[in-house]
């Protein structure tokens, strides 16, 4: 099929069959290696991505269900409102230590926040259950969300 | 594949009816089903275009749901939260939040196991039905109950509002905190009348138990609310199947519990009595302790000079490069635990077009085996396959498809053996040989004293066997990366490891290749914890790059990863320790024995680390050990994190709680009396660095504040709650007999950094920020002048293996070392340029300065002083030496080692058996640390990862085939299943005199978890778990006191 999608604002028309992964025409056909691939069946969130402003593993979408969609990955993440505090809360506390899970991490928490500003880390923890990271024990990363969500509230971004 | 998405239902219905054709919803478990060897339907029909299958309306009597309503949006809607709350509790337990995104509920129903179907069978849920016939509406009890229904298509799900004043549960049981796999769900609602309860539904179901309605129950509980009655027909009326991680009496068990304790408070069985805490009482004020953080230490905290790209997704992994001409590798797996091989035919293979290179054991030129310690494991396969990952041919092609189309071309022929895959019978005289060698690849045996007479004197004999998993290492980043051949001839091999040095010296046997012909690149990579440690993709991508002569790139599947990759070594660890009447240890007896898998690598030392901790940080006079390492069929092992360590920590320090118990002393108490001496010899007789600080670690464990947070059973009934403590001591480097050479090198680089150059890997424990945090602290310039180099044998110095907990130190060492022939070098060609006295200067932030001014002013910038030296003469310091090594030449006795304590407080639900961790705290003492957030990192990282060993992760293998095969049902800790309080205190200061700067903390943090947890538990119910990963079945039955 001939696949025409946004990808971080910017239109892509590609030829693949219509059952190709989201990772492969990312990693495969175009060559954009910052979405990570790690269990390829939706189980570790590494290949995060918003599609349509919503937070889905790019593993598990095929590429007839992304025809005409908004797709955005970390690449892109600076256009969010969110991506920049979301980016410094992180960085600031040390979140990531091998970092593959950490572009899969800062998608879940930009529509984490998107959606409850308010998120404490209730909140963060439920919004990163389908994250997994096997280097730092989680608390790095929920410090770093909770510095970001400190962030968003200090500056209003919602 | 073809796939229509029709717009009408009409369309949809008349696309189904055809043959090999599947209909679909959101399609999140379609890559599972395919990935598991579902067949690959040929049509896919999309419902997502069909107008009217999604949205939630609130009806008069019931509201109505569209099937395609993803179930996020219906926890989005305001009529699910308001009328159906059981529904949505039901929701938010369905794999995760990005999964719901895109999964809906009509998905989640027509799969007919999915984790919702309970609560719908409880809420008496309608479904629409539309078919050739037209479209009826039918109870979703009986649309579950014919399976045989002709080509249709969901509609819609109705569902009548829950009553205000009913009583309801849904509860999931998984396999872990959250994003599990389900053991059983189950679904209740009581509606209280005046007498008796008017109205009840009871349901199960989720993964392999059938969802079902529980009749019998339901009518039962409508009665006089008997709650006990109710249980025992629960317990004999649910239907549920047992599997290779839970068995049907556990299912069965928990659906009974989770529903009378649900919706009426009752368990079965009263709480057992809790054991004695230990007495919180100390007089430690925690002043040298440090409690590590960035908002308690903002002056120490520095950011990791690799995050933010990492953040932004700039990294370039080595998995990650792309370029037009580069082929994609696929490696031939055997398939068979063992057999001969019998012959390989690769003619098709090479014929398909696409295909630029096959290669078997045939292409390799020099000797077709390696392995760390000995060289057992064959590059390709050639004589026999040992495990069912064992590689057997590579291939090269454009794509990826092509790669494995040839790969399918590719005829092995086998005469099947008979597999090895228990780890005892391997050791039977009988036993089938893995190798020609025999079974039994070590046997480490060691006593002291005499252990029959420390026996005889015993007050106190506690034995027992603990077992422990295979746990995966996991690293997000699954082995792989890319080689090309340069110009010269050189052959690039870039994937990530763990000591670029030794994988070119391994290469270059293989491929009969000068080491000086071969360039290892190893940095970055995802993780690594041990696992990356050995060769693993890298032969075949030599191998295909040489053959091709065209860039390839490859990288393991999760899957094939799970197949092929190494794991933790399976032990069993027989124990048998006798004090004293006063609690003092007379004797140990320990017998070991560790499945290798299929190829020895690291395997012998991992067995020589844990019997150099078989009895801990304690004296016992008398000591036997055994240990033994076997070969088996079952895939292969070798290091993790820990080393053998922790297993045998598990062991020893569960012994001292029983043995503590026995004695009527606390856990603190029976420590402090047998605590091994600072100064003393070490456990071997060798000696041992200064600055030991059990004593410390033991105090700082004694006033922990976790002792006095609450205890006991918790207000709900549901939760025990026990603390518990375990010490911790870690050796660090290879050992005393094995060569250790270490090295590094400063110099200033042509752009102005002062370059810190490394054969080590940043594998995420932090190398790159402690290379800064090091060699900034040693100089005196600023972290940011700091330039790391790692992981490069062509540019950094061979600087030894990155395990062993010894990165820390060689970082250290070496900008030590090398700090004052640097300095004096950068200072004679500064003073040549400012025409000053050399000695006049010193290191500044950006430059060099002039010695005691306070004005700070720089006299010449680092980048002022490289633009005016030839690169000749850039300043550049090269340093060797051996890691500091004890005395002791029998065997590989440690010098250095870290101490811990840690403490757990864990809470156990009589609901599941199931196990939380509250509290995690780990005190640390390792010397003074490089950099904060890194030592932070790992200790929190190991914490967790032990955690995993602890409660949910192993690798289970039936025939030497792993049962798990992906992250879907091997259980790495996910968020919810860290502590809630994970806090990490370390002790700095060294002896005077000590020289050794700094230790590791790489291993630390996994080192005392396990038994921490296991003497909570003990203290909690006066059951100690001896087998890992912990089984709630084995927990719940001790939970439960006969009233």
């Amino acid at each position: 099929m001939t696949l025409d999608f946004t990808l971080n604002g910017k239109p892509v028309l590609l030829e693949c069959t219509a059952d190709t992964r989201l990772t492969d025409i990312l990693r495969e056909h175009l060559a954009r290696t910052a979405t990570k691939l790690a269990c390829g069946i939706g189980r570790c969130g590494a290949c995060s991505v918003l599609i349509n402003g919503r937070l889905a593993n790019a593993c598990l979408l095929m590429a007839f269900q992304l025809e005409g969609a908004d797709i955005m990955t970390v690449e892109g993440l600076l256009a969010h409102p969110l991506g920049q505090a979301v980016r410094e809360g992180l960085a600031e506390e040390n979140a990531f230590q091998c970092g593959y899970c950490a572009p899969g991490v800062s998608l879940a928490l930009v529509a984490l926040f998107a959606e409850q500003p308010d998120a404490g880390e209730r909140e963060i923890r439920a919004g990163l259950e389908g994250n997994l990271c096997r280097c730092t024990g989680y608390h790095s990363i929920i410090r770093g969300a909770l510095n970001a969500a400190s962030r968003i509230r200090t500056a209003q971004l919602r | 594949m073809e796939v229509l998405a029709p717009d009408t239902l009409d369309k949809a219905l008349l696309e189904a009816s055809q043959p090999e054709t599947r209909l679909i919803a959101g399609g999140t478990a379609l890559q599972l089903e395919w990935a598991k060897g579902c067949v690959q339907p040929r049509r896919m029909v999309s419902l997502a275009r069909i107008p009217g299958l999604s949205g939630v309306m609130q009806g008069q009597s019931a509201v109505r749901i569209g099937v395609m309503t993803p179930l996020a949006e219906l926890l989005r809607a305001p009529e699910i939260a308001a009328h159906l709350p059981l529904l949505a509790a039901a929701i938010r337990v369905v794999a995760s939040p990005s999964v719901r995104n895109l999964a809906t509920i009509g998905g989640n129903i027509a799969g007919r196991t999915g984790c919702l179907l309970p609560a719908l069978l409880a809420l008496d849920a309608v479904v629409d039905v539309a078919g050739a016939a037209g479209s009826v509406s039918l109870s979703l009890e009986d649309w579950l109950a014919d399976t045989d229904r002709e080509p249709e298509i969901l509609t819609a799900i109705h569902i009548a509002p829950q009553d205000p004043d009913e009583r309801f549960v849904f509860r999931k049981t998984g396999l872990r905190a959250a994003f599990t796999p389900s053991v059983i769900n189950v679904a209740g609602r009581i509606l209280p009348g005046r007498d008796s309860p008017r109205f009840a539904r009871l349901a199960v179901g989720g993964g392999i138990v059938s969802p079902a309605r529980l009749r019998e129950a339901e009518a039962l509980a409508c009665g006089d609310g008997d709650w006990a009655a109710l249980h025992a027909v629960l317990l004999s009326t649910i239907d549920a199947p047992g599997d290779d991680v839970r068995s049907a009496a556990y299912r069965r068990t928990v659906a009974a519990n989770a529903l009378t304790f649900g919706l009426g408070g009752y368990l079965p069985a009263r709480a057992p009595a809790m054991s004695v805490a230990i007495e919180p009482h100390s007089s430690q004020t925690g002043k040298v302790e440090l409690a590590l953080g960035r908002t308690r230490s903002p002056e120490r905290w520095h950011i990791r000079p690799d995050l933010p790209a990492k953040i932004g997704g700039t990294l370039t992994y080595l998995t990650d490069h792309r370029q037009s001409d580069m082929l994609v590798g696929r490696i031939l797996r055997a398939g068979i635990a063992h057999a001969r091989i019998l012959s390989i035919d690769t003619t098709e293979a090479q014929a398909l077009p696409g295909v630029a290179a096959v290669v078997t054991h045939r292409d390799i030129r020099g000797e077709n085996a390696f392995g760390i310690v000995v060289q057992d494991q064959p590059a390709l396969c050639f004589d026999k396959v040992r495990h069912r990952g064992d590689p057997v041919a590579a291939v090269a092609a454009v794509d990826d498809a092509t790669a494995q189309k040839a790969l399918s071309l590719i005829k092995v022929v086998y005469e099947p053996l008979a597999p090895v895959t228990d780890v005892e019978a391997a050791l039977l005289p009988q036993a089938v040989a893995v190798h020609e060698t025999g079974n039994l690849q070590r046997e480490i045996l060691f006593s002291r004293g005499d252990v029959a007479q420390g026996f005889a004197e015993a007050f106190h004999v506690v034995e027992d066997t603990y077992v422990t998993p295979r746990q995966m290492h996991g690293f997000m980043e699954t082995e792989g990366g890319y080689a090309f051949v340069d110009p010269d001839g050189t052959l690039n091999i870039c994937a990530g490891g763990q000591h670029g040095g030794r994988d070119r010296l391994q290469l270059s046997r293989i491929l009969g290749l000068p080491e000086e012909n071969i360039r290892v690149v190893t940095s970055p990579t995802g993780g690594a914890f041990g696992g990356k440690d050995e060769l693993s993709v890298q032969p075949a991508l030599a191998l295909l790059a040489l053959k091709a002569g065209q860039p390839v790139r490859l990288q393991l599947t999760r899957a094939e990863s799970v197949l092929a990759g190494q794991k933790r070594h399976p032990m069993t660890i027989r124990m048998k320790t006798a004090c004293d009447a006063s609690g003092l240890l007379l004797a140990q007896e320990v017998d070991l024995l560790a499945d290798a898998g299929a190829y020895a690598s690291l395997g012998p030392g991992v067995l020589e680390t844990a019997m150099e901790h078989a009895a801990g940080p304690y004296n016992v006079s008398h000591i036997a050990t055994r240990g033994r390492l076997a070969y088996t069929n079952n895939g292969l092992c070798g290091a993790f994190r820990g080393f053998g360590a922790n297993q045998m920590t598990f062991a020893i320090e569960c012994q001292m709680d029983r043995l503590a118990a026995l004695c009527d002393l606390s856990p603190v108490e029976i420590r402090q009396r047998n605590l091994r001496l600072p100064g003393t010899p070490g456990y071997l007789g060798q000696t041992v660095a200064p600055s030991e600080r059990l004593d410390e670690m033991l105090a700082a464990a004694k006033a922990s504040p976790l002792w006095r947070r609450p205890q006991g059973l918790c207000d709900d009934a549901e939760w025990l709650i026990g603390t518990g403590m375990a010490m911790n001591y870690q050796g660090n480097g290879l050992g005393s007999v094995i060569p250790d050479p270490c090295a590094g090198r400063l110099a200033l680089t042509k752009d102005g950094f002062i370059e810190g150059a490394y054969g080590l890997d940043e594998m995420g424990q932090g190398l790159l920020t402690a290379i800064c945090g090091a060699v900034s602290t040693e100089l005196g310039c600023a972290r940011s002048d700091v330039r790391p180099l790692t992981g490069d044998t062509r540019l950094a110095p061979d600087s030894g293996s990155t395990t062993a907990s010894r990165g820390t130190y060689v970082v250290w060492a070496s900008a030590r070392k090398a700090a004052p022939e640097f300095r004096r070098q950068m200072c004679d060609a500064a003073a040549g340029l400012l025409g000053c006295d050399p000695q006049r200067l010193v290191f500044a932030p950006g430059g060099l300065a002039e010695a005691g001014s306070n004005s700070g002013k720089l006299l010449v910038t680092y980048r002022q002083l490289a633009d005016h030296l030839p690169d000749a003469d850039l300043p550049s310091v090269t340093v060797t030496y051996e890691f500091p090594k004890t005395d002791y030449p029998a065997s590989n006795a440690r010098y250095i080692f870290a101490f811990g304590a840690a403490l757990a407080r864990v809470a156990i639900s009589r609901v599941t058996g199931q196990l939380r961790v509250l509290d995690l705290h780990q005190h640390s003492a390792a010397g003074p640390i490089i950099d904060l957030a890194a030592y932070l990192g790992q200790l929190e990282g190991g914490a967790v990862q032990g955690l995993g060993f602890t409660l949910s992760e192993d690798c289970k293998m039936r025939d030497g085939a792993h049962l798990a095969t992906n992250l879907d049902t091997y259980m790495l800790p996910g968020i919810q299943d860290a502590p809630a309080d994970l806090s990490i205190f370390a002790r700095e200061e060294l002896d005077a005199g000590d020289e050794l700067g700094p230790r590791g903390a790489g291993e630390l943090g996994i080192g005392a978890i396990t038994p921490a947890i296991a003497n909570a538990i003990f203290a909690a119910t006066g059951y100690c778990p001896a087998v890992t990963p912990i089984d709630p079945e084995a927990l719940l039955s001790r939970l439960a006191v006969p009233e």
